[in-house]
């Protein structure tokens, strides 16, 4: 019986994908399926895992744009080599001392299967988050969500360092600068750079491999927009289940 | 009863003889075939490294096959070169010789097979030990 099934399932013609909505590759590529046949006249699909490779969780919050410009940065994870041209522009750009961040690499060993490995580094920053818990952490409003541009920043006159902010950040992306005797944290170079009309950040200058992305999420002819909104990509936030919404997106290829 | 005793002995010491000098022969014969160290580039970023053992056991290469053609014999001499990156590979250069997508994996793919980053440089150098937190 199953004999005669597959000798009529090899007699049906691949239609071609092209008829097959993006909402709807889409909606299969959020199960880790990618389609790459349509047979019977779309009643019968062929498609291929990419769960190893795609961890397709795009936020719901896509679409969404309260800030103008609403700054963001999509990392091509993939990309990243860890030559650290990031943090050192990072660190001569906004004086960050040897001991703190505002900016680090990460290492994964991603699974391959038999016993082997293929190396990732992935880049790490704040991640300016819709609901930032920082922002609702701090006792004195010292941190602060950026009314028009959405970046989070600190007022140092108004940080008393109760570092607050630091246990509640998923992110770690917060540390005690001594000098300034407050918190410092990636303000996506808007006091050293953004705000005297320099573009992009200057991680993003540094890169030599073109993992960091920066743009406007809230205009439709930047290359983030278009990144975050390709259906066909797959794209990803680090510690969705904290409900912070974060505005830094993670993608491959 | 006593040369059965005698004949052990003997079997045993032939036997340590025979086990330990052919293995010390091979050893010998493995370290000139090349070099077990890694080759770790630092130019014009840090960091890539290049094992010989994994292009000539897994890939089954043979030292004219890239010396000195592509890389001469000088572990490292070639990240002098100021062409010496990226693009130069996407043009058939160096590594890109092989690594064009049909001979081995494509230059432009799986980029941290090779780049091991400043953390895996640091690591293999034993640089910043103990600052470093893992």
């Amino acid at each position: 019986m199953f004999k005669e099934f597959a000798k009529w399932l090899k007699t049906l013609k691949n239609e071609g994908v092209d008829h097959i909505s993006v909402e709807e590759r889409r909606a299969f590529l959020k199960m880790g399926l990618v389609i790459t046949g349509v047979y019977a006249g779309g009643s019968l699909l062929s498609v291929v895992s990419r769960v190893k490779e795609v961890y397709a969780d795009i936020p719901d919050y896509v679409g969404h744009y309260p800030y103008k410009p609403h700054y963001t940065m999509v990392l091509r994870v993939d990309r990243c080599i860890d030559c650290e041209r990031c943090m050192e522009a990072c660190r001569k750009t906004n004086h960050v001392p040897p001991y703190g961040w505002r900016t680090r690499i990460l290492e994964q060993h991603l699974p391959k299967g038999d016993h082997q490995w293929e190396r990732r580094f992935m880049p790490i920053l704040c991640n300016h988050c819709n609901e930032p818990p920082c922002v609702r952490a701090c006792p004195t409003k010292a941190t602060f969500k950026d009314k028009v541009t959405g970046i989070v920043r600190v007022n140092i006159k108004k940080c008393i360092g109760c570092k607050a902010c630091v246990a509640a950040c998923p992110y770690d992306m917060r540390y005690f600068n001594e000098e300034k005797r407050a918190i410092d944290k990636c303000d996506f170079c808007w006091e050293s750079r953004l705000s005297k009309g320099i573009f992009p950040t200057a991680c993003a200058q540094a890169c030599p491999a073109g993992v960091r992305i920066f743009g406007d999420l809230s205009d439709p002819q930047s290359r983030v927009y278009q990144m975050v909104h390709d259906p066909q990509r797959a794209l990803w936030v680090l510690r969705p289940e904290t409900g912070a919404r974060p505005n830094v997106f993670y993608t491959i290829h | 009863m006593k040369k059965g005793l005698l004949l052990i002995v003997i079997f045993l010491t032939l036997g340590l003889l025979l086990h330990t000098l052919p293995s010390v022969g091979q050893e010998s014969e493995e370290e000139a075939e090349y070099p077990t160290y890694p080759i770790i580039f630092t130019k014009p970023l840090k960091a890539v490294l290049f094992e010989h053992k994994v292009h000539v056991e897994e890939a089954g290469l043979s030292c004219e096959d890239c010396h000195e053609d592509i890389f001469p014999m000088e572990a490292g001499a070639t990240q002098e070169n100021k062409d010496f990156n990226m693009q130069a590979l996407y043009n058939g250069k160096y590594c890109g010789a092989c690594h064009d997508g049909e001979t081995a994996f494509a230059s432009n793919t799986r980029c941290a097979t090779c780049h091991i980053g400043v953390m895996g440089w640091k690591r293999l150098t034993g640089k910043e030990k103990g600052e470093k937190e893992e």
